[in-house]
């Protein structure tokens, strides 16, 4: 798979993550050298093998018990935006 | 007699403190005095509250004046990674995106460490979110080595670790993902254990790679690893991956000697690019075993050569998506004007370090339509066959003994500029990731300069006790656990 500076631009937009113009060579270089060594993957055979998403393995975890329980942290929560009207987080006005 | 202090045992300090012959407060006293003198030349820690390790200190000491019950951790400093949240204390990842956070609740082992009586001793500096084998990517500061400060300690609990090594603490939790507990210990030379998968609550732990991630303890000795890991062990219903078969260790086992354990050794996996006097040293630990009643034998993991490749697909496409937090909407740093995409974008470009960005790049390129089911689906179908490749191995061995890594600590700055070959170091660390079984990283000797060796114990599900106990063993049989390194001698 080629990488290009497009490549990085798109996937950094779908990111939300922001790149320097100067950084995106760079980016182009090692997600491609990265990118080279995994297609060693390629060459498995994985026909009907399963994949793993977790390693717990053995009887489901046990659900809770549902009972009410206190979690009265708003303020706290709320004391570590960035910034905040009232008791709301405050964003860029998005309409 | 404080002088003395930082040489004990951890198990010994509880103990003191229990019956009285020593008090919490100045054990406190005590470490807070030697990591003073380390502490800046090793840049082993984020955040260090002298006051609140003096009261919460004090406060044990007025639990056992008022004859209340202490706990087996009794007064025991334990340094803290910073990726593990505690109520109202700094909690940064070793990131600037997180530089004023300070979470609104503990994780649960800091709850079960409380309950166990040990003094929260700081925040330990790691690689930016616990991403990066040499702890150059802290935001911050590097870590250095105890044993030559020119090196790097390993990552990402590269400052728990160091800390741990240079006797500023006894004790200290890290997190491992691929190796990031294992392998700072295995190049600062100390105990180091990454539980089986679901077996220590992560509720709290700032998630990575959810279902890699474990925390696990760093120690001296193998007892005071096992008396760590007992205190944090066992489910919780707040972390839906917490084992209900979860079990501690039992420290009389450890002293059972390794008569009729069989190890096995993936011979074929070591391979080339093993350093020679690792590899040497992995034989010495072998025979030395052998002698003590072990029976050793061959192993093949097929398809562990595969590990790297496997991890860098499916620890970056987790932690792209886990990463997705990080938008300056409720906590952390916020930055930009405009509007509400530029300040998302703007926020992540700027808090994010080149590593962490690196990764969600290549994460959010694996998970991306038209790639999912060549990298990430694929992936994961390779690491069933790896973990396969551990319950064949297991049919026949009860523990396995490979090395931490290929080569001993390397230099500052010597792999930054290539990312693919600070990854490779990972080799021999990754795969039992993937499988999520246990394994320890124990002192296991010395390289001719001088520079710890560590090797890896790895086992069955929650059979944490053989790695301990063969750990143990070698401990009693060697000196590699007894040397300390000449700057903590120094500062004695």
């Amino acid at each position: 798979m080629r990488i290009d500076a497009g490549t990085v631009r798109k996937i950094a937009a779908l990111a939300r993550l922001r790149v320097a113009p100067e950084d995106e060579e760079r980016y182009v270089r090692e997600l491609q050298e990265i990118l080279t060594y995994v297609e060693q993957l390629q060459a498995l055979d994985v026909e009907g093998i399963e994949p793993t998403s977790t390693v717990v393995a053995g009887e489901p975890v046990p659900l809770r018990p549902d009972e009410e329980i206190s979690s009265d942290v708003r303020d706290e929560a709320l004391a570590a935006a960035p910034d905040r009207e009232e008791d709301y987080f405050r964003v860029p006005r998005v309409v | 007699m404080s002088a003395s202090v930082h040489k004990e045992t951890a198990e010994d300090l509880a103990r003191s403190v229990r019956d009285g012959s020593r008090s919490a407060s100045e054990i406190a006293r005590a470490f807070l005095e030697r990591t003073g003198r380390t502490s800046d030349r090793l840049g082993t820690y984020l955040h260090l509250d002298p006051e609140s390790i003096l009261a919460a200190a004090t406060a044990v000491d007025d639990r056992r004046k008022s004859g209340e019950p202490l706990g087996p951790l009794a007064g025991v400093p334990v340094a803290i990674k910073d990726n593990i949240c505690i109520r109202g204390v700094p909690t940064t990842c070793g990131s600037r995106i997180l530089e004023a956070y300070r979470p609104p609740y503990d994780a649960h082992v800091i709850t079960r460490l409380r309950q166990a009586g040990a003094i929260l001793f700081g925040k330990t500096n790691c690689d930016e979110f616990a991403m990066g084998s040499s702890n150059e990517n802290s935001a911050y500061k590097p870590v250095r080595n105890p044993w030559d400060p020119e090196r790097v300690p390993g990552g990402s609990s590269g400052g728990s670790a160091a800390t741990v090594a240079a006797r500023e603490a006894p004790l200290a939790l890290g997190s491992d993902t691929g190796g990031s507990v294992r392998q700072p210990a295995a190049f600062c030379g100390v105990v180091g254990l990454k539980p089986t998968y679901g077996s220590v609550s992560r509720y709290g732990l700032v998630a990575f790679a959810s279902s890699l991630d474990q925390i696990g303890p760093l120690a001296r000795s193998a007892r005071d690893a096992a008396l760590l890991f007992d205190s944090i062990v066992g489910r919780d219903p707040r972390d839906m991956t917490s084992r209900p078969e979860a079990k501690g260790v039992d420290l009389e086992e450890l002293e059972r000697g390794v008569k009729g354990i069989r190890i096995g050794i993936p011979g074929q996996f070591l391979g080339e690019g093993l350093d020679p006097e690792i590899r040497a040293c992995l034989d010495q630990v072998r025979d030395g075993l052998a002698r003590e009643g072990a029976t050793e034998l061959d192993v093949a993991l097929p398809h562990a050569r595969y590990a790297i490749a496997t991890y860098y697909l499916i620890a970056p496409a987790e932690a792209s998506s886990n990463l997705a937090r990080y938008d300056g909407v409720r906590y952390g740093l916020r930055a930009g004007n405009g509007d509400l995409r530029g300040m998302y974008e703007t926020t992540r470009g700027l808090g994010f370090g080149r590593e962490v960005k690196r990764r969600i790049l290549l994460g959010t390129y694996a998970l991306s339509a038209g790639y999912y089911d060549a990298y990430y689906l694929r992936a994961q179908k390779v690491r069933t066959l790896i973990r396969r490749d551990f319950t064949e191995a297991f049919g026949k061995a009860d523990v396995l003994l490979l090395p931490v890594t290929p080569t001993p600590p390397f230099r500052l700055g010597e792999k930054t500029e290539d990312p693919l070959a600070m990854y490779l170091n990972d080799i021999y660390s990754i795969p039992a990731s993937l499988a999520g079984v246990p394994a320890l990283s124990f002192p296991a000797g010395f390289t001719k300069s001088g520079l710890p060796i560590g090797l890896q114990l790895v086992g069955k599900p929650v059979d944490e006790t053989t790695l301990l106990r063969v750990a143990r063993a070698w401990e009693k049989a060697s000196d590699a656990a007894r040397r300390a390194p000449a700057l903590a001698e120094a500062a004695a």
